[in-house]
Order: structure tokens, then C-alpha cells, then sequence
């Protein structure tokens, strides 16, 4: 391989319509972190990148190589096109909202493989099956987000004095769960959103624990607190829609 | 500190605000429109300040107007029951040109874009619905379809869905149809990607 051209494996978390006919694109990518990239000509109907540059799009690309921030795509095969997440809102949302905290937690180009590989999961269970977009799943990669940049919450025991008995708030300042002796700084943490916390951490993506409103509720403040304190990121809020037993459909007619 | 006169570093900078305009560009413009005779340079200036003063937005459809109501929505020949929405107005031409549609349009102004703090209520999305469940105008048939022409990007679709979603529930009489996805005529197959090509198949028609 040339020093001046990069193939690698990438996610699209972005991209933005640029000049007459090109995109910029922010890619994610296991040894190279973010990386912004200019895909020339893309917008153009007969682009050979046709949807293949859409974010969502798990790829193999080659890059070509500036001094500047901004490389050049100069090829791209698709890996994975996630199809069938683009057929639902919800799904379509929760995959929004997965790239948007990647973007927002992992800026550099420090290589994270761990969060690469997070998520292309979380896009391929999205693609799946859409019980993957409900607020309980969103929450638990955000989590695991957290904890592969290394902005692992305490939850075993006070993160200000160690005890590991009456955990009853949690504070993003203090990094984690607090007794009642050290809530001051904390936010009041429920029994069941403590669980559904050691949960999602416990178990693998695809099978992220349920709660209650109350407690999802309670939960996301954690993760967005943590992520506040610990890496500076404010990370958008879940959205919260009334669901359909099945997403929209469109029909033909005639 | 620039090396030109003030009024010709004013109309540099002017120019070098439009879209796709760099630096060098603009004063290429700059020095192409002093050279220009008189009557042609203000021609442009004349076009620039009428089109400012003279052009607002559709009461109806928010399509670009010179009244209270575009050419579209004036036209009585023009299906008022058939609405196609599109983002902006520019999305109007293309359709126009295929000469394939005889209904109304809607503009929303743009696309859905959570993660971009583009949400439903910073488009025209309640004028939408508003034109879906209203009464129709006298003498004309209520609206019976709307197409969603929204781009095939990732915002246009969450836009498309969105709207769909909320007019099967607000509007469950009214027919919701979206472009079909598919192949660019004169493409070659081996260059289509894999979601375009995809929704092709899944959208196949039969040959009679
Ligand atoms: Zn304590
Ligand atoms: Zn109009």
C-alpha cells in the first residue's frame, strides 16, 4: 500500500451535500478513528458511489490521502447497506442517534476498533429486527459506547466513599452510583434503573434488558451525565415517540 | 489589507458569499461585471433587487410566488386532490419537466434532521396536514393522495416515513405514495449499488 492512499473498512456517519456535486463525509473507521473524507461527484445520478456514501453504510473504501483533514474517496464497495432499517422511522431514528453519539464521543482519529465493531453491531441488530430501536436498546449502546472510550460509570458500590450498600443516586460528577450519605451532588437512581444499568452492561448488545419508563428515564440521565463529566459530550436525548405495532407502510396505488 | 479600491473588495465579498463561489471565482465575476457595459451589470443588480421585492412564498403550497398564490396552485387545470411534497422549490422543476404529474404541490423547506436539530415543527409539515384534513375549496374534490417526493437521501426518507406515519393516522381515507427507487436509465447494472439495485427488484414491475 502507498503511503498516499488508505483502504480500510468504514461506517458513514455523516454526510453533507458540498459545492455543486460532492459530499463530505464523516467516516468512522477501526484504526483510524474519524476520518472526513470528500467524495467527488456523488450527488450526481450516474455517480458510480450511488446510495453507497448514505450514512448507515458499513463499507470498504479507499481513501486517498491529503495533508489536510479531508481525504478523497476513491472507491467504495458496500459490506453492509442496511436496507431494511430505512424502511421504519424508529429505525431510522435509533441509527441517527447511534452515529450522532459516535461522532459526538469519539472525534479523533485515535484508532477504537472496540467502537467500530459496536457499531456495526448496533446497525446490523437495527437492520434486523426493529425491537432494537426501543429507548431500553438505545440506552444499552450508549452505555457500552461509554465504556469502550473508557468512561466506564461505577455501579458496583459509592463511587465518592466505597460503600456499596444504600446506593440511591447517581452522579455524574462523582463517576457513578452514590449512597445516601453522598448524595448531595446526585440525582435520585431507583432500584430498577441501577438494574436495568448492571444489566445492559452485563449482557451482550442484542439482548439489552427492558425497565420501566420511569427508570429508562432515569437511566439516560445517568448515561448523559456520565458522558457530560467524563468526556465533555452532550449527547442528544432519546427521542421519545408513541410507537406503532408496525411501522409505516406506503402504498401504490391502483 | 486588500489591494482594491473598497467598492471592488465590497463586490468581491459579495460574490464570494454564493454557494460554490471561492475567492479567486468571485473576483473573476467581479472584474467580468466592470468590464461589462453599464446597462448589462445593472441589469443583474435591477433582477436581484425585483426578485427580493417582488418574490414570497405560496399562501397554499409555499411554492415560490409573485402573488398571494404560485402559478401552480392558481392553475384551475392543476388536480387539487393529487399533493406532491417536496423539500424545497427547486425540487419542483424536475418534476415539472417530466410533464407526468397534474396535482398540487407542498414545500416543506427542508428535511427532518434529528441529529441537526431539524425537527418536525421547523418545517411545514402542520400546513400539511392542515391541507390534508381541511375542507377543500368550493367546488373541489378533498385531497385523495399525496406523494412524498422527498429526496432518496437519509433525511428525505426519515422526512417521507415521518409524514406517512402521521397521515395514516390523521388521514387514513387519503392514499400516501412515495417516488419509486431505481435504476438511472442508461446506467449499467454492474455499477448499481447494492440498495439501489435492491429496491429496483423490490419494486419490479410486470411486463404486459
Ligand atoms: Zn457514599
Ligand atoms: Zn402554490
Amino acid at each position: 500500500m502507498s503511503r498516499r492512499s488508505l483502504r480500510t473498512e468504514a461506517i458513514v456517519l455523516r454526510s453533507i451535500r458540498y459545492g455543486e456535486a460532492d459530499r463530505i463525509l464523516h467516516l468512522y473507521t477501526p484504526e483510524h478513528g474519524r476520518v472526513g473524507a470528500i467524495a467527488k461527484g456523488a450527488r450526481r445520478t450516474r455517480s458510480r458511489f450511488g446510495a453507497r456514501l448514505e450514512p448507515f453504510f458499513h463499507l470498504s473504501v479507499n481513501l486517498h490521502l491529503s495533508r489536510g483533514d479531508l481525504h478523497t474517496v476513491t472507491s467504495a464497495d458496500t459490506l453492509a447497506a442496511h436496507g431494511r432499517l430505512r424502511e421504519r422511522a424508529d429505525t431510522l431514528d435509533a441509527a441517527a442517534r447511534a452515529c450522532d453519539a459516535v461522532a459526538r464521543l469519539f472525534e479523533t482519529d485515535d484508532p477504537s476498533p472496540a467502537v467500530f465493531h459496536l457499531l456495526a453491531n448496533e446497525l446490523r441488530l437495527l437492520d434486523g429486527d426493529p425491537v432494537h430501536a426501543r429507548p431500553a436498546a438505545q440506552l444499552a449502546f450508549r452505555l457500552k459506547l461509554l465504556v469502550a472510550g473508557g468512561f466506564t460509570p461505577q455501579l458496583a458500590s459509592c463511587a465518592s466513599c466505597g460503600e456499596s450498600d444504600h446506593l440511591s443516586g447517581f452522579s455524574g460528577a462523582a463517576g457513578g452510583v452514590v449512597c445516601t450519605a453522598c448524595e448531595a451532588s446526585a440525582f435520585p437512581l431507583s432500584e430498577e434503573a441501577h438494574g436495568f444499568l448492571v444489566a445492559a452492561l452485563g449482557r451482550p448488545l442484542a439482548e439489552a434488558p427492558d425497565a420501566g419508563d420511569r427508570a429508562l428515564r432515569q437511566a439516560e440521565r445517568a448515561i448523559a451525565e456520565t458522558a457530560e463529566h467524563h468526556a465533555h459530550v452532550h449527547l442528544r436525548p432519546l427521542a421519545r415517540v408513541r410507537r406503532h405495532q408496525s411501522g409505516p407502510t406506503i402504498r401504490v396505488p391502483g | 489589507m486588500s489591494t482594491f479600491a473598497p467598492p471592488v473588495q465590497r463586490l468581491i465579498t459579495e460574490l464570494g458569499k454564493l454557494p460554490g463561489i471561492g475567492g479567486r471565482t468571485a473576483q473573476r465575476l467581479a472584474f467580468h461585471l466592470l468590464r461589462a457595459s453599464e446597462e448589462d451589470a445593472l441589469a443583474l443588480a435591477d433582477a436581484i433587487r425585483e426578485v427580493k421585492s417582488r418574490i414570497g412564498l405560496c399562501e397554499v403550497c409555499f411554492n415560490l410566488a409573485d402573488g398571494p398564490r404560485c402559478r401552480i396552485c392558481s392553475d384551475e387545470r392543476r388536480d387539487a386532490a393529487v399533493v406532491c411534497v417536496v423539500e424545497e422549490p427547486s425540487d419542483i422543476i424536475p418534476i415539472e419537466r417530466t410533464h407526468e404529474f397534474h396535482g398540487r404541490y407542498h414545500v416543506l423547506g427542508g428535511a427532518l434532521s434529528p441529529i441537526d436539530g431539524v425537527d418536525p415543527e421547523d418545517l411545514r409539515i402542520a400546513e400539511l396536514y392542515r391541507r390534508v384534513t381541511g375542507e377543500p375549496e368550493e367546488g373541489r374534490d378533498p385531497i385523495r393522495e399525496v406523494v412524498l417526493a422527498t429526496n432518496p437521501t437519509t433525511t428525505g426518507e426519515a422526512t417521507a416515513l415521518h409524514i406517512a406515519e402521521q397521515l395514516r393516522e390523521k388521514a387514513p381515507q387519503v392514499t400516501v405514495t412515495r417516488l419509486a427507487s431505481g435504476l438511472p436509465v442508461g446506467a449499467d447494472l454492474e455499477y448499481a449499488d447494492e440498495l439501489t439495485l435492491g429496491r429496483a427488484l423490490a419494486g419490479r414491475r410486470a411486463l404486459s
